[in-house]
């Protein structure tokens, strides 16, 4: 085996004079907008960053992600859910999971977060451009795909056909349902199910994955796929028994993070970090589910 | 073309005296109870100054500390406030130009380990940024390796080719001097700045040195075949009986990943001081916790403790060796001592070259 050095560091003066700048560890002040309840777990905030200019100049990619920062509650990474081409600040669909999420719950329109980012590398926006795009989501797996079916839906000259397969536990917890029917409208092919029946629902009920079954593929498909990491499996499987090479299904990972940037290791996943070799991968560059 | 001198013993501490004035010191240090660890000295004529013994820990707390504030914030708590407050201040540590001396190679070597991790990336640390410029090393190459060693496996021992601002080597008890190495500009500069403490070296001192980096090689009691384990994990080799001994005797002390140069993982927490105010504390982390990937909601991607020694090894020996070509162990020994259950990376490597005994008998080493 060749044993290479490592690279050099260099401390050179022009970063230096860089480093008084760029504290990666500092989170900037964002203020919440209008925040939207999607189910009894999950609302949605949108937030534009307190300082002016450096809202002017924010710009994200899907598939990218924030940390956000609550006070002594410490951080987590989370998904941006709203269109790049916004104007005015980004959205965050976060559930209540944890004391951080919980924390988050309880704030209103109006209060201040700590926000850093973006971080992660996004969604290959040129692998997707002319090709028809499957989406499969479960739950508040949606939230990180909400980006490119918005992206997507508004260039209908770039993109090929948008369908989508989204599966939720009951009618009531299906997240951005209020966009559905605009979706609809603008060309988006769109199936629901849902894993318990309920009286006032008519669609289908069962997993995400039996919606497939009718779908085909071919070689211009991409599909884009999450949810919870058992869904993400058999998803995957199941496209691959289609015919689908792993190459051509993409997903997003969620792991614990502290820094986001590549140096606290809480991310590690095989030679990768999530969070910046990731958070977005494709099936071919996943390792082996029984050994993470 | 590295310049070469010889130092003659007794003007070590002079010169260091002299050094003292315009550096920080940092070197090992013998304390009463009879540990060596590399300390900052003060006062050069109230320590014994230990080049004997290999110290108990490396120079990784001087770079990136056990725990650091980061930043302190304010919060706005005024329930009906009219300017909501959230903001952070960031806590840099101060800028010291540092001379370590007396440092193995090992620990130079994990050092440029850590700068790729914190300043090789797109983002760099500037924590750790501003603690590492004005870092000088005098490396001390390592005639007789200790019981645990095996850096001669590692690649980058007992003596350094590069890294180091000055590397000494003992020429031993008969000419009672070190030989001189200048590797870097700064080396350079010291031996200039303070010629009178050196003497250019000989033809016969640069024989014995390089007889004494030769025998060194020969004197390692460990064998590792940490290049072999390399080739066989690449391979996709599974340990799989190892791991499931590990995983009983692993205590999750973390004391492995703590005494470990090259181990970086850290967490971040928020620690308030008042309901207004808080700290931002960065604390050394360890993989081989069961918090280290559990997630909010309980949901955890590596919840097995053979899964999370998996994880220690395998970043070690497979995935920085993917990455930066090359293991991130640089043989120091130290998880061998550090661990009463034999939970070391030398026995890992045994067991994949079948040269173990898979640990269960006695320990090996001191």
């Amino acid at each position: 085996m060749e044993y290479d050095t490592y690279p050099s560091c260099s401390l050179d003066a022009r970063r230096q004079a860089q480093a008084g700048r760029d504290n990666i560890y500092l989170p900037d002040q964002a203020i919440i907008r209008n925040i939207i309840r999607e189910n009894s777990l999950v609302n949605t905030y949108e937030l534009t960053l307190v300082d002016e200019l450096a809202n002017h100049r924010f710009s994200f990619q899907p598939g990218q992600f924030m940390m956000i920062s609550m006070p002594h509650l410490g951080e987590a990474p989370i998904s941006f859910s709203s269109s790049p081409d916004g104007e005015d600040g980004f959205s965050l669909t976060i559930r209540n999971s944890g004391r951080l999420t919980a924390a988050v719950q309880q704030l209103r329109a109006g209060d201040i977060i700590g926000v850093r980012g973006p971080y992660g590398r996004p969604f290959p926006a040129d692998r997707l451009e002319g090709k028809n795009l499957l989406f499969v989501a479960g739950g508040i797996g949606l939230a990180p795909l909400r980006p490119l079916i918005e992206y997507w839906l508004s260039r209908p000259d770039e993109a090929g056909n948008l369908t989508m397969f989204y599966g939720s536990r009951t009618p009531e917890e299906f997240c951005f349902n209020r966009d559905f029917s605009r979706w609809e409208q603008n060309g988006l092919n769109l199936r629901l199910t849902v894993d318990q029946t309920a009286e006032e629902w008519d669609g289908s009920v069962g997993l995400v994955t039996s919606l497939l079954d009718g779908y085909t593929i071919d070689d211009e498909t991409m599909a884009l796929v999450c949810g919870p990491g058992i869904m993400i499996r058999f998803v995957f499987k199941q496209l691959q028994a289609m015919g689908m090479k792993a190459e051509n299904i993409i997903t997003t990972l969620e792991r614990h993070m502290k820094c986001g940037v590549g140096i606290c290791g809480h991310c590690h996943m095989e030679e990768k970090l999530v969070c910046i070799d990731g958070p977005v991968f494709t099936a071919a560059e996943l390792p082996d589910p029984d050994n993470p | 073309m590295i310049e070469t001198q010889t130092l003659h013993k007794d003007y070590l501490r002079p010169l260091l005296r002299k050094l003292g004035k315009q550096y920080r010191l940092v070197g090992p240090v013998r304390n009463r109870f009879g540990d060596t660890l590399y300390i900052e000295i003060t006062d050069l004529d109230r320590v014994d100054i230990d080049l004997k013994h290999q110290p108990q820990n490396s120079l990784k707390s001087f770079f990136f500390p056990q725990t650091e504030p980061l930043a302190s914030y304010i919060v706005d708590t005024e329930p009906l406030s009219p300017t909501q407050l959230y903001s952070f201040h960031p806590l840099l540590p101060e800028n010291r130009p540092t001379l370590y001396f007396g440092v193995r190679s090992c620990d130079l070597f994990a050092v440029l380990y850590m700068d790729m991790i914190f300043l090789g990336g797109k983002h760099r640390d500037i924590y750790y940024e501003q603690r590492r410029r004005g870092a000088v090393f005098i490396t001390l190459g390592c005639n007789e390796p200790f019981a645990n060693c095996f850096c001669n496996a590692t690649r980058n021992g007992p003596f350094l080719e590069f890294g180091f601002d000055l590397q000494l080597t003992d020429l031993g008890p008969a000419r009672n001097s070190y030989f001189v190495e200048a590797g870097k500009a700064n080396g350079v500069k010291i031996v200039r700045k303070w010629a009178r403490f050196f003497t250019v070296s000989t033809k016969e001192d640069r024989r014995f040195q390089y007889q004494a980096a030769l025998e060194a090689r020969g004197l390692f009691k460990q064998l590792v075949h940490v290049d072999l384990a390399c080739q066989e994990l690449e391979k996709g080799c599974e340990p799989e009986d190892v791991l499931t001994d590990f995983s009983q005797r692993c205590q999750d002390c973390g004391g492995c990943a703590f005494i470990c140069p090259t181990c970086t993982c850290f967490s971040i927490t928020d620690q308030a001081r008042d309901q207004g105010s808080g700290e931002r504390i960065r604390s050394w982390d360890g993989c081989t916790f069961a918090g280290f990937t559990r997630m909010a909601g309980g949901h955890n991607p590596i919840d097995m403790r053979r899964h999370r020694i998996r994880k220690r090894f395998f970043h070690k020996l497979k995935h920085d060796v993917q990455k930066h070509g090359r293991p991130s162990c640089v043989g120091c020994g130290r998880c061998v001592d550090m661990c009463f259950g034999g939970v070391d990376i030398i026995r890992f490597i045994n067991a994949i070259t079948e040269a173990g005994d898979l640990g269960r008998g006695k320990k090996r080493g001191v």
